[in-house]
């Protein structure tokens, strides 16, 4: 049998220039949630405190013997209100949730038809933070002022430690794409409806958003010396929506961010969960080897392997659904496929599909991470 | 007979659908008549979809507008006889979620098609999806997810089904984005989808007297 010739960070680099590594990498995204229920943490704990979540996140990381890149990090539920990650009103297990629930977010309306034209004017960072927040939130001035610090102060504290275990970050920045930003303030069906019956609004918007968007985020990365960074989507998809309105409201915005950010170096890992099968094609467009797409497993990953095949690096999609009520030999299973075929020449990084749940099976984590690490070499 | 309005809800067209909601209901025309052509548009937005000619946006839309046809036309329907319902449906999103996006997209189509939906909400503890089931005895249980943590309140509530002699009664459904094939043999359900029409289908395929 053979073994491992590349560090972590060469394993992954590689599969970002679309090289074969030694063997495929695995990095999953490993949730607060998650790392709570895999180190005996309680929901309540890892949403409310950040030395329990911190502690959670490396002992998983210690006792599954580690993995290729850290994707995930002391990020709380009010921390994600208070960078804007997700500008929802949230429920917190321990303060308005059991204390055995997940921290979860509420599709609501929040963001009002006047608001469009609030954003263009004032752009989106003071709107988000003179008037939307307090809408969403129960923070005051002064606890944002400390979630905005613990968020630094643990990732601060967070880097020695990778350090120490020979790990890198994932990604650095990470960013909402406008379009699912606006999808989330204003709701799903509200925003649906601006679409079709008041596009200009919703178009003049996003390119505002869009011009705000990329000189922050690409700040962001750079002052964090790192070349890679997250954009999440979830709604745009050809699930969604008709492809004119993909091509009208996203596709455009897309590319101007995407080709912003590698004229700089910086890759752009999408986080795209629905299908995204008949958007995929589009992604062609993009200069080769500027992105990565994280697939969910609601999208078939391995005919966009086929599409996509020494163009842009795949990231995927074991699925929640199979981490959490599959065995073992079912992980192993669909593992081995995914190394198979979607690994087989480079280019892929193995990871769950959209997050880890927080009701995985521990064999069934563990059994996703080893063969990944042994199942190549086992065949040499 | 035309199908203006049927069409009008096709295309989204909602300010037109409305208005000849109103005008036609105002000139004294059958509320249910003016119902059934609603229903008949969802029928053809819920055929485009299948089709893959339409999308969730299409049905969010002209769900939207099926809902406000109906608020609007529901004083004069409160006036005829109600039509008997094509069957019962009690919806729920199981405890450990309070997601409802997919569930309400159900709920549209199925009373667009002439159900009777009892809609439970979010988060709803099993022993109140089992009471609800014995009083309503409807032909067909929905439970709809968006994130994996109410998957064993869903098989509990399937296992309470059985015990309480209720199971061989109605069809369980399991629906939502995170499922697949293997929730419905967790479960022991009957049906799983990621798509609500195809929820819809099934409901029609299997109501009784079909």
């Amino acid at each position: 049998m053979s073994r491992e010739t590349m560090t972590r960070t060469e394993r992954v680099d590689a599969a970002i220039r679309l090289e074969k590594p030694d063997r495929v990498p695995v990095v999953p995204l490993l949730s607060a949630e998650a790392a709570g229920t895999l180190s005996g943490a309680t929901m309540a704990q890892v949403s409310n405190d950040s030395q329990i979540l911190f502690n959670s996140i490396l002992k998983v990381f210690d006792d599954y013997g580690g993995w290729d890149a850290m994707h995930g990090g002391v990020w709380r539920p009010i921390h994600v209100q208070a960078t804007g990650t997700h500008p929802m009103k949230i429920r917190i297990p321990g303060v308005d949730l059991p204390d055995d629930y997940v921290f979860q977010l509420v599709e609501e309306p929040i963001m009002q038809l006047e608001d469009y034209d609030k954003i263009c004017q004032m752009g989106f960072d003071n709107f988000y933070y003179d008037d939307y927040l307090w809408r969403i939130s129960s923070l005051t001035q002064d606890s944002l002022s400390d979630a905005l610090e613990d968020v630094m102060i643990w990732g601060m504290k967070f880097l020695p430690e990778m350090a120490k275990r020979d790990v890198g970050m994932w990604v650095a920045a990470t960013g909402m794409h406008p379009f699912f930003h606006l999808s989330l303030m204003r709701s799903l069906i509200t925003f649906t409806e601006d679409l079709y019956y008041r596009p200009e609004i919703v178009e003049k918007t996003l390119k505002r958003m869009t011009a705000d968007l990329i000189p922050k985020q690409i700040a962001m990365a750079k002052a964090l010396g790192h070349n890679r960074w997250l954009l999440t989507e979830e709604r745009a998809s050809a699930y969604t929506y008709p492809l004119s309105v993909f091509e009208r409201f996203w596709w455009p915005y897309t590319q101007e961010i995407v080709e912003a950010f590698w004229s700089e170096g910086i890759v752009t890992v999408f986080h795209i969960d629905t299908p995204w099968d008949k958007n995929l094609p589009y992604f062609k467009r993009l200069p080769k080897g500027s992105y990565v797409v994280s697939l969910d497993s609601t999208t078939d990953i391995f005919a966009a392997k086929q599409l996509l095949r020494g163009h842009g690096a795949i990231y995927g999609d074991v699925s929640a659904s199979l981490l959490t009520i599959g065995s073992p030999a079912d992980v192993e299973a669909y593992v081995k496929r995914l190394i198979d075929e979607v690994g087989d020449d480079g280019g892929f990084i193995l990871g769950q599909g959209c997050n880890l749940p927080s009701n995985i099976k521990p064999e069934n984590f563990r059994a996703m991470l080893d063969t990944c690490k042994t199942y190549e070499f086992s065949k040499k | 007979m035309s199908q203006e309005l049927a069409m009008a809800l096709v295309e989204l067209n909602r300010d037109k659908a409305m208005e000849l909601v109103r005008s036609r209901a105002e000139k004294g025309e059958d509320p249910l008549g003016i119902l059934a052509e609603c229903r008949d548009g969802m029928t053809i937005v819920g055929e485009r979809f299948q089709a893959g000619d339409y999308y969730l946006a299409e049905l969010l839309l002209s769900g939207e507008i099926f809902k406000a046809a109906i608020a609007f036309l529901e004083p004069y329907l409160a006036k005829v006889l109600p039509a008997k319902p094509l069957g019962k449906v009690v919806l729920a999103t199981v405890r450990g979620d309070i997601h409802d996006l997919g569930k309400n997209i159900l709920s549209v189509l199925l009373k667009a098609q002439g159900f009777e939906v009892h809609d439970l909400g979010v988060d709803v503890a099993p022993a109140k999806i089992v009471e609800t089931v014995k009083e309503v005895q409807p032909g067909f249980v929905g439970f709809s997810a968006l994130i994996t943590t109410s998957f064993p309140a869903m098989k509990e509530t399937a296992q309470m089904l059985v015990e309480a002699g209720l199971r061989d009664k109605v069809k369980l459904m399991v629906g939502g984005g995170v499922t697949t094939p293997a929730l419905k043999d967790y479960v022991g359900a009957d049906f799983q989808t990621i798509d609500a029409t195809a929820g819809v289908s099934y409901c029609l395929q299997n109501v009784e007297g079909r």
